[in-house]
């Protein structure tokens, strides 16, 4: 059976002089910079439902993005249309946008000797898998299939699947400037997100596990159907408690996604508009325990490596906290400038839709003293292992650093796991919590949300839990 | 953009191994955005899309592809990649494609194309110094105006030829106050699917002081308590907890996915007898309303809960033909890069009896929660939570002191079973709703309502 055909890699060829080209369109009398930004993109997402393909999704697209400065002002526009007079509509609409934007002498592009970071050569290699296009559509939707197979074969109380993606991308950006950079890379990825539902006599519970990889071929199915099974079926059963204070040990998963809020107030744009609580606070020690965090635009295995950022700065491994202390904050050229030093590479945009912004690539957190999470157990008297956390996005504020979240998991009492637990809020503050953290695992692993967000279990002191 | 004739042609050519249903979403969207921050219009971003999405469903599976294009050699190439995907003998019968209709009809009076971008930009200025000047404890100010034009053309194998023009203007404002070292947020959005009009009905200055005020309201907020209290829940957008609480659990695609946990309760008692509740993309001019939904189907009002008995879920076609229930107006997608599914419009609990001031005097100890940050479900199971963004204590049947950080934790079908009170102040609230990593415009509202008990998450104890 045929699927999709994928019909060579044509959508991907000649990003950088179709930017060229576009350049040549711009009437160079009307601007002082311009910056061209194309990324093509070939997606595939798949879902299967009780046996069956339910919904296979194919596209290739391709987008330009077009930020002009004129009299320090900047303007942009976007297009997916290729036709030349689209392009021109998009020159057009970007040069009347700058009209009405404010004048600041620190606007423009950036300038090679505002990298902090020089390029790293090695970089493209590692995100990039020529294995990724051997996994054709047959393959994908059986790996699908037969993971599904596998998770309903674990136990007996699984009741279903109600939601089993996979989903893959081959991109290539591509920036050129009127300053002279020209820049490409290419990119492959494939995500595989399991959410699985279990019952038992009155109770249902739910539980998800996800994968990632360069190359479709590592995603190892029998890992992604344990997890999120085991997930799901410790869980069954589980009751509410009493509120409390206690200790709580957050499993990595859903210790990455707090720092997740952590890494957003960190990028300068935030400390510079008065929005986050580590304004002022370099070389104050934030941890209490030795605790380093890493913001590694080249990490070899991380998967918001790429060998520069979003208007075309190279990047590199920042030390954000070392020992506990807050080193730097994350900078693109603009607030770079405006903190008079080096810009560490952390332009970021969503798509060709946006124009740059600041935000982290692979940001985690380790620590030189780290504990098997059985040992980490041992030291917990009574208190809440987390493995699932809900309404992060609503319950969060990084502003004020106040946080209250749904949370389930295990109630842990003399080092043992006693019984399942849910319907129950932690709430604390972010400062108080990086306080608060007594003991770090050596589980380190990464959630890709708004960049890449790793970290290892933690073990936090005295936290407010809200239950009956 | 496409006629008649060629739609036939690409459709004709979708269905041509065999197949169900075919479809040809085509979409243009013109948008704007503008951006204050810190005492400057930051940025200006325009952009222009164009685009094809082609579906095809063959017994239970969905085929899907999208082109950033609508040429007809193209559409008709993709059309060949996807009937690829299948190879049955059902021959089908040829297609009448005929203009469907929608009484829903709401003239746009400033088309956003057509709106003077120093206009919009004075917008935001004035935004800033309403904030700026109604507290000297605000310390930051947020805003973003945002407009799409968008025009579509849907053609289906079931015959539907349904063309829109949709306008869509999205103002929100977010300040920060600090006093005492003590930070707190405000923020508050209007948002329509009209044109610029609408800020001859509410101006801007408005939105910026009301988000003012919840900040400064919050500066001397204690920490919320903790443990099971009664809840009164204000008008607008706490009707969020509906949406999370319930909503979520009526989409059809939930309810097949035996994903929900209000699957087989058609005809049930499932919320108390004072529950009356609605999805209605009829509402002129709401954030959630339309025409057409996604799929070509015209606007509809659509009782979910009538006095506590579960009447309908929320379908698109895929769960309609399935279910064999008719169609709701339910399908709806972020763009034609997306495969449409079950989703809420305007939804909401309808209009009790009571004085709201009479709800809250009710509560002898207890928490008035005003307004929401948002919330999340996990519907297989119907556990919620909600974030309050601005609350209160009340004492005696008075609101007293404002509270911070307090999240609400609760079971749906628990907690419309302990919906005691519904005040007739229904008020509705835009937001953004997310799920299969596509965000959709709706609409949340309610009256004020009181929950005899539900978990507060705070850090009082």
């Amino acid at each position: 059976m045929v699927y999709f055909s994928r019909n060579s890699n044509n959508n991907h060829d000649n990003n950088i002089e179709l930017a060229r080209k576009i350049s040549l369109l711009i009437d160079k009398s009307k601007i002082d910079e311009y910056e061209i930004y194309i990324s093509s993109s070939t997606d595939n997402e798949l879902e299967v439902f009780e046996g069956k393909v339910e919904s296979l999704s194919y596209s290739d697209s391709k987008g330009i993005g077009i930020r002009i400065f004129k009299d320090k002002k900047i303007g942009y526009s976007y297009t997916t249309s290729l036709e030349e007079n689209k392009i021109k509509d998009c020159i057009e609409k970007a040069i009347l946008n700058s009209k009405i934007t404010y004048p600041e002498n620190i606007n423009g592009l950036p300038l090679e000797n505002e990298f902090r970071y020089s390029k790293d050569n090695e970089i493209q290699k590692y995100i990039y898998d020529e294995n990724f296009f051997k996994f054709d559509i047959e393959k994908k939707i059986k790996l699908a299939l037969d993971l599904e197979k596998v998770v309903k074969g674990i136990d007996k109380r699984i009741s279903g699947v109600d939601s089993l993606n996979y989903s893959d991308n081959y991109s290539e950006v591509a920036i050129i400037n009127s300053n002279g950079f020209e820049g490409n890379y290419k990119n492959t990825s494939c995500f595989l997100f399991l959410n699985v539902i279990s019952k038992d006599k009155n109770d249902t519970s739910t539980g998800f596990s996800f994968l990632y990889d360069r190359n479709p071929q590592k995603l190892n199915i029998e890992q992604i159907a344990q997890e999120a099974s085991n997930k799901s079926l410790v869980l069954l059963g589980a009751k509410k408690i009493k509120s409390t204070y206690a200790d709580i040990l957050i499993e990595n998963i859903v210790a990455a996604q707090f720092l997740g809020i952590i890494a957003s107030i960190l990028t300068a744009d935030s400390v510079q508009k008065g929005k986050s609580l580590f304004k002022d606070k370099i070389g104050e020690k934030i941890f209490s325990k030795n605790i380093d965090i890493f913001d590694n635009g080249v990490m070899k295995e991380g998967f918001s490596s790429k060998p520069f950022d979003a208007e075309g700065v190279n990047k590199g491994n920042t030390c954000v906290f070392k020992d506990g202390v807050l080193q730097t904050y994350l900078y693109d050229s603009y607030t770079a400038r405006k903190d008079k030093t080096l810009s560490t590479g952390n332009a970021v945009r969503a798509s060709y839709k946006s124009n740059p912004t600041v935000g982290v690539s692979n940001f985690y957190l380790t620590s030189s003293e780290n504990y098997n999470l059985e040992d980490i157990f041992k030291k917990i008297d009574n208190g809440f292992y987390v493995i699932d956390i809900i309404g992060l996005h609503s319950g969060a504020n990084p502003i004020t650093g106040d946080i209250s979240v749904g949370a389930k998991g295990l109630w842990i009492k003399k080092g043992n796991i006693e019984f399942p637990v849910k319907e129950i809020t932690i709430a604390t503050d972010i400062l108080s919590f990086c306080k608060k953290i007594e003991t770090i695992g050596n589980d380190l692993r990464f959630f890709p949300s708004a960049g890449f967000i790793g970290c290892p279990s933690l073990h936090v002191k005295d936290i407010a839990i809200s239950g009956i | 953009m496409i006629d008649k004739k060629i739609a036939k042609k690409v459709l004709n050519e979708l269905l041509a191994s065999g197949g169900q249903f075919g479809e040809l979403f085509i979409q243009k969207r013109l948008s704007n955005s503008l951006r204050l921050d810190d005492n400057k219009i930051e940025n200006a971003l325009s952009g222009f899309e164009i685009g094809c999405g082609l579906r095809l469903i063959y017994e239970d599976s969905t085929y899907y592809a999208y082109l950033d294009s609508i040429e007809e050699s193209k559409l008709f190439e993709s059309a060949k990649i996807l009937r690829a995907a299948i190879n049955s003998s059902i021959i089908n019968k040829p297609i009448n494609l005929n203009d469907s209709y929608s009484s829903y009809d709401v003239k746009v009076l400033k088309i956003p194309n057509e709106v003077d971008p120093e206009d919009k930009k004075n917008i935001l200025i004035k935004v800033n110094e309403a904030a700026r000047n109604k507290s000297k404890y605000i310390y930051q100010v947020t805003a973003n105006l945002s407009d799409v034009q968008e025009e579509t053309i849907i053609a289906n194998t079931d015959g539907i030829f349904s063309k829109n023009h949709v306008v869509k203007v999205f103002l929100a404002v977010s300040v920060i106050a600090i006093k005492n070292k003590e930070i707190r947020t405000g923020y508050k959005s209007l948002a329509k699917t009209k044109g610029f009009e609408i800020f001859n009905e509410k101006k801007p200055e408005v939105v910026a002081a009301e988000a003012t005020q919840i900040a400064i309201n919050m500066l001397d907020a204690v920490n919320a308590p903790v443990g099971v209290l009664p809840v009164v829940i204000g008008p607008g957008f706490g009707g969020v907890i509906f949406h999370e609480a319930c909503g979520h659990g009526l989409e059809a695609d939930a309810i097949i996915k035996n994903a929900s946990v209000f699957k087989d309760k058609i005809g049930f008692k499932i919320a108390s007898d004072i529950v009356t509740a609605l999805d209605d993309s009829t509402l002129p001019g709401h954030w959630g309303s339309f025409k057409f939904d996604d799929e070509g189907t015209p606007s509809n009002k659509n009782v979910l809960i009538e006095d506590g008995v579960l009447r309908s879920y929320m379908l698109d076609i895929k769960s309609s033909k399935k279910l064999k229930s008719p169609l709701t107006g339910n399908g709806r997608r972020q763009s034609f890069r997306d495969i449409p599914i079950p989703r809420m419009t305007n939804t909401f609990i309808a209009n009790g009896s009571e004085e709201p001031e009479n709800i809250i005097n009710s509560v002898k100890k207890g928490i008035y929660a005003k307004e929401f940050s948002g919330g999340q479900v996990d519907p297989a199971t119907g556990d919620f939570v909600f974030g309050i963004s601005e609350g209160y204590l009340i004492e005696n049947g008075k609101l007293s002191n404002p509270i911070k950080g307090a999240t609400l934790i609760g079971n749906g079908p628990e907690i419309l079973n302990k919906i005691e009170a519904i005040g007739n102040d229904l008020d509705f609230s835009p937001g953004f709703c997310g799920k299969n990593g596509q965000s959709i415009t709706n609409e949340v509202g309610q009256p004020t309502i009181k929950i005899s008990s539900i978990t507060i998450g705070g850090t009082g104890l």
